[in-house]
């Protein structure tokens, strides 16, 4: 068989499903874009909130130096100067602080919080201003993200400092980035949603070939699927359904091959039937046992040979899917009867045992192929386990089950699903009974007529424990 | 083998398969019955035409005229027991065959006797009424089994034997349900396991010609599930 290239791979477990497969994609390939546009998202916003703080920080403590300017110059007490830097316009958050040249050329600090010492301003921070620069610096103090403001006021003699926490900008960018999340999150779960639902849209075709597949299995051979709008569709539609076409058209001519070659061997057999006939009528005339010997061989296998004939006509009808159900209401307790009677090889009489509620009963069946049916479970004890011993008919629900049981040696497990194949011989493949009943087709067709009705048919041990097997077919036959 | 007036019984085998033929007529032969053979269906129209046989066995199968249209051809010159001989056992060759006129149709390969038998059974006398009574009436029908003899609304109907075996055996029981198994053994003789269809064409067939209204008809009833049954 052709193997078809695979053109490409997604690089997911071959386990999963096609559908998993596509919701899977789908739901990943959201999930970067969703991180990736909620990354830059929360990246672009945080910039510019700290660029904005960073700015109004700088302006305001510009003027709050200007402002301590002013003070300093009127009073250097630390006691006014805390004074004047409580009184300044700052951020909640922010300390301000102020450091005084003394003449030692060392510098006196004043800050508004007592926690807030010059060990806070680095050293680089304090150099530059002393040097007479303005100095703005992010820094990380504590773990919290603050920025730092030093302006030398009064010709260097003085410096302003200012430390402004961003701490309550973290919290705002904190809580975008569990919104960002949250709403990558959710487009997740709608991608992945998407794409479950877009893969069964997609699939829904395949799953009407699967569909149509099965049915195609099942027999329906002129099953074909419907075309659709989808141009790309179309092409699978339309492969598919020239595909079962040229099934159907193959196994009809196997079909018919076996059917014209069944009913081409009729014509020499009706010769031959009538020519041994008109032997067998002068066997009392033959010289020798030889030659009576030829004769009943010759009848024999003649009779064996149109049973085939017959077999394979059967079972070719049942292969070409024109095998019908012909319905009629059969008395089945008399036909059982009828069917033993004359099926009778001069065999011990076979008990047949009916349920008491099943004397009298009428159903719509086949009766012809319930007479097959019993036919070939009677020949195939013959052949196999000494004749039938006991025919039982329960009833099951709804259906009736027909028991044929045999004294013979059973069949093992192991064959017992096979057995009902054609041409399959019981226990000891290839042994073949004297009086040649042992036609390989008649479990096969007693399976074939039992499931036309809708039954089924095995093998199983006896009831009673003892050697021999029982053929049971069951029928959803219903009451007429 | 003899029948009515001590005449050797003619059957006239039509068949196209030389060795077929042949054969049959060796293994009938056998059985004591004169055969005459014909090899197509203008033969077989052109032999009965000229002396009637008393049986007649059509093969469907046949070139040119084929068996449905001998058998169709030879029912409108007469009412002689018609066997079909058919390779196909297709329902709708065998009821097509019956409703060309065929009495009973067998299914090759046959066996001789079997065809014997089946002969022997057609070319039974009718049997009298159980009660021996020469008129039977079922409304506007009567029946007079001494002659063979059908009228509908006084007026005579043509039934072939086999029609008139079926009628008569259904009036013998007036109102009583026959089941196409018991009308099978006691019209053609055959066992349980005949086709049921034989009895199903046959009355479609008698219906047509005994009843006003052949699809709703009054006296030869279906009971459903049962069989049939005539009645006034």
């Amino acid at each position: 068989m052709a193997r078809v290239r695979r053109a490409f791979r997604l690089p997911l477990p071959a386990r999963l499903g096609l559908r998993a497969r596509i919701t899977f994609a789908f739901a990943a390939t959201t999930a970067v874009l969703a991180a990736l546009l909620a990354g830059t998202t929360w990246g672009l916003t945080r910039e510019n909130l700290i660029n904005q703080r960073e700015a109004s920080a700088t302006r305001q403590a510009t003027l709050n130096a200007t402002v301590m300017s002013e003070r300093v110059q009127a009073n250097q007490d630390t006691e006014a100067l805390v004074a004047a830097m409580a009184s300044l316009q700052t951020p909640a958050s922010s300390r301000p602080s102020v450091e005084l040249r003394q003449t030692d050329d060392t510098w006196r600090s004043v800050s508004l919080q007592s926690t807030f010492g010059q060990a806070v301003i680095p050293d680089s921070v304090r150099d530059a201003v002393t040097g007479g620069d303005s100095v703005r610096m992010r820094v990380t103090l504590n773990g919290e993200p603050e920025l730092i403001v030093g302006i030398p006021v009064n010709e260097g003699s003085a410096a302003y400092y200012e430390v402004v926490s961003f701490a309550d900008l973290e919290d705002t960018l904190e809580s975008l980035a569990v919104s960002l999340l949250g709403a990558s999150v959710a487009t997740t779960l709608v991608g992945g949603t998407l794409g479950y639902w877009l893969s069964r849209r997609t699939l829904r075709p395949l799953a009407n070939v699967g569909l149509a597949a099965e049915a195609i299995a099942g027999g329906r051979l002129d099953t074909r699927l419907e075309g659709t709008e989808d141009p790309d569709l179309n092409v699978l539609v339309s492969s598919f359904n020239h595909m079962a076409q040229a099934l159907e058209a193959r196994i009809d001519r196997d079909g018919r091959f076996a059917s014209d070659v069944s009913h081409e061997l009729r014509s020499p057999l009706m010769t031959l039937a009538a020519s041994v006939s008109v032997l067998a009528s002068r066997r009392g005339e033959m010289p020798d046992d030889a030659s009576r010997s030829a004769l009943d061989l010759m009848e024999g296998d003649v009779a064996r040979f149109q049973q085939l004939v017959d077999d394979l006509l059967e079972i070719s009808r049942f292969d070409a899917g024109v095998a019908r159900l012909s319905l009629e209401e059969v008395r089945l307790p008399e036909l059982i009867r009828q069917a033993v009677a004359q099926h009778r090889t001069g065999r011990a009489e076979v008990a047949v045992e009916l349920d008491a509620e099943l004397a009298g009963m009428v159903v719509r069946a086949d009766k012809r192929r319930l007479v097959r049916i019993l036919d070939n479970l009677l020949g195939n004890a013959d052949a196999y386990g000494g004749g039938a011993s006991r025919i039982s008919v329960e009833s099951a629900g709804d259906s009736v089950l027909v028991a044929v049981e045999d004294s013979g040696p059973g069949v093992p497990i192991d064959d017992r699903g096979r057995i009902f194949d054609r041409f399959s011989r019981g226990a000891g493949a290839g042994r073949r009974s004297a009086s040649g009943d042992g036609v390989g087709l008649g479990l096969a067709l007693v399976a074939e007529h039992a499931r036309l009705h809708g039954g089924r048919t095995w093998v199983e041990d006896r009831p009673d424990g003892a050697p021999g097997a029982r053929f049971v077919v069951q029928l959803p036959v219903a009451r007429a | 083998m003899r029948h009515d007036a001590g005449v050797a019984t003619r059957i006239l085998t039509v068949e196209d398969d030389e060795r077929i033929r042949t054969a049959v007529k060796l293994a009938l032969e056998d059985e004591g019955w004169k055969v005459d053979e014909a090899e197509t269906g203008e033969d077989a129209l052109e032999r009965f035409a000229q002396a009637p046989s008393d049986v007649v066995l059509i093969d469907i199968m046949l070139p040119g005229v084929d068996g449905f249209e001998v058998c169709r051809s030879i029912r409108r010159m007469s009412d002689v027991p018609i066997i079909m001989v058919t390779a196909r056992d297709d329902t709708h060759d065998i009821v097509a065959g019956l409703e060309a006129g065929a009495d009973d149709y067998l299914t090759k390969p046959f066996a001789p006797k079997e065809l014997s038998a089946r002969i022997r059974a057609m070319l039974r006398r009718v049997r009298t009424t159980d009660s021996g009574a020469t008129h039977l009436r079922f409304g506007d029908l009567e029946i007079v089994p001494e002659e063979g003899v059908v009228r509908r609304g006084g007026d005579e109907v043509h039934l072939t034997k086999t029609e008139f075996r079926l009628l008569l055996e259904l009036a013998n029981s007036p109102g009583r349900v026959l089941s196409r198994e018991v009308l099978l053994e006691r019209v053609w003789g055959h066992g349980y396991f005949a086709d049921g269809r034989l009895v199903d064409v046959h009355v479609r067939r008698l219906r047509t010609k005994v009843e006003a209204d052949a699809a709703n008809p009054r006296h030869v009833v279906t009971v459903r599930g049962l069989g049939y049954k005539l009645q006034t």
